[in-house]
């Protein structure tokens, strides 16, 4: 089964790219517009190996993981808050819409104002952009508990601590995991439209470098790739989390 | 000589819910009752007759509206751990194993690691479920072995009281009757006294000293029957209790309910 899921990855990747090579050589596109498969491939190794990836792969990366940690964290308290209290969904669930309504990319701007192009900035967007599907998350999570379970909680005499820790919490990972799923790869978007809005380090640092005053379109593209890349290794950390405390239930 | 602990006595307790008009839904109409220690008593009744509230009354897990609920002159007003409940449903933690699940009243007390796996061994034993299957999740274990690990855990801090809220119910006849042999065996080793909720007549015959029968919504007590089984009772009682004087008696009363 296993085996038989790599193998069908390894299809849709070698037809991927048999399609957007089919793509340079019918359009004819010049590789200013549309670089072959072969030639990103080769500027990204170059790129690798003459260091101009890693710095900026750092930094994303040190943006995405405070983010998603701030993002995520507030995002399970106010969850659960909005779950377990009707005053408390009523006071703040306009104001979650309307921050979730509003586009990250007219706030980043906004942002960088305030925060300056430092960590901070980026931080913030990269939480403000988790937050919202991990809180909603959360908050179904609880919700979704099972009555008999909190029943059975009561009837043993469980104090409120052990409620949550011993039944709400586990009852609910599913739930929490999967808005970690989404959290995780908006995160990467936030760190990215964060270093757009200003910043001197960082993979959309390196996009704007390379499309602007390098004019280098196949690193350009590396940088994508690598991006991409980012996306799906932190959204597989998330499933393999997700498997080893949810696991076969 | 000394009564045996585990006495339970209801008195007066009436119940009413909350209905989505704002009207109140009477459940439960000045029940009384009074258990000996030690004592086995089936509660039966038409659907609606208020049956599992009043084990949730004498749980702790419901207030009543008014009356009282003691267990060896203690009043019952919150869960209290002389009082095990198993439900209808297993209602197992899905993502414990069967002996994790067994263990969590021992976890919430605060029973050190040592002390908890020396209980697990003995409840194991005592409810007779397959060792090999200890490490199992509940969805890798049968209808039978999930009610077993319920059992075990509502008897894990050693209860006074067991209340059984149709705990076979969703199990096929033949398991159920196994079962019902099982639990007057347990009774006699752990000595608890047990309040069983079932709608099978001859499940209360066999298993009870007493069949209280409660009227339709809102329930009352409309007979209190002595069970004239002569203990201990095996499976070839089962069929004395389906034609017995109590059976006949518990029926007529059943009727009597359907029929008003």
């Amino acid at each position: 089964m296993r085996r038989s899921a790599a193998l069908s990855i390894l299809v849709a990747l070698a037809a991927f790219i048999a399609i957007w090579q089919l793509v340079v050589v019918v359009s004819g596109f010049p590789p200013f517009i549309l670089p072959a498969p072969g030639a990103v491939l080769v500027r990204w190794a170059t790129a690798w190996s003459a260091g101009t990836l890693t710095p900026h792969l750092l930094a994303t990366l040190q943006e995405v993981a405070l983010g998603f940690v701030v993002g995520a964290g507030a995002a399970l308290l106010v969850g659960y808050a909005l779950a377990r209290s009707a005053l408390i969904e009523r006071l703040l669930s306009p104001y979650l819409v309307a921050a979730q309504a509003t586009p990250i990319l007219a706030l980043a701007p906004l942002i960088a104002l305030w925060f300056g192009p430092g960590l901070a900035g980026k931080v913030l967007i990269c939480a403000l952009i988790v937050f919202f599907p991990v809180a909603v998350a959360t908050m179904v999570g609880i919700r979704s508990v099972d009555a008999g379970l909190l029943e059975l909680g009561r009837s043993l005499r469980a104090t409120r601590r052990q409620v949550l820790t011993t039944l709400e919490v586990p009852a609910a990972l599913p739930s929490i995991l999967g808005g970690m799923r989404v959290g995780v790869t908006l995160a990467v978007v936030g760190a990215i439209v964060g270093e757009w809005a200003g910043a001197e380090r960082g993979l959309g640092v390196l996009i704007n470098l390379a499309r602007g005053s390098l004019f280098d379109i196949p690193l350009m593209f590396a940088t994508l790739l690598t991006i991409a890349l980012v996306g799906i290794v932190l959204y597989l950390v998330v499933v393999l989390v997700e498997r080893r405390l949810v696991g076969a239930r | 000589m000394t009564a045996r602990p585990g006495a339970i006595r209801v008195e007066g307790v009436t119940l009413s819910f909350p209905r989505r008009d704002g009207g109140r839904l009477p459940v439960l109409d000045g029940v009384d009752l009074a258990i000996d220690g030690g004592g086995i008593v089936a509660l039966i009744g038409p659907n609606g007759s208020g049956k599992s509230s009043l084990l949730r009354v004498i749980a702790g897990l419901v207030a009543p509206d008014r009356g009282t609920v003691t267990v060896d002159g203690d009043e019952i007003t919150t869960p209290d751990p002389r009082i095990g409940l198993v439900f209808q449903e297993a209602r197992l933690l899905p993502w414990r194993s069967a002996a994790e699940n067994i263990t969590y009243p021992l976890e919430l007390a605060g029973w050190p690691t040592m002390r908890r796996a020396e209980r697990l061994d003995a409840l194991t034993e005592l409810v007779g479920l397959d060792p090999s299957v200890r490490a199992n999740r509940p969805t890798e274990l049968s209808g039978g072995q999930r009610q077993r690990v319920a059992l075990a855990r509502a008897l894990a801090l050693q209860p006074g009281v067991l209340l059984l809220d149709e705990p076979f119910s969703a199990l096929d006849a033949l398991s159920r009757e196994r079962f019902d042999l099982e639990l007057l065996g347990l009774w006699e080793r752990a000595g608890s006294t047990i309040v069983l909720v079932t709608h099978n007549i001859a499940e209360a015959i066999l298993v009870a000293d007493r069949v209280v029968v409660l009227s339709r919504r809102p329930g009352r007590v409309v007979a209190d029957l002595t069970v004239d089984l002569a203990r201990p009772r095996s499976i070839a009682d089962l069929d004395a209790a389906v034609v017995s004087r109590t059976a006949r008696d518990v029926r007529r009363h059943l009727g009597e309910e359907a029929a008003a």
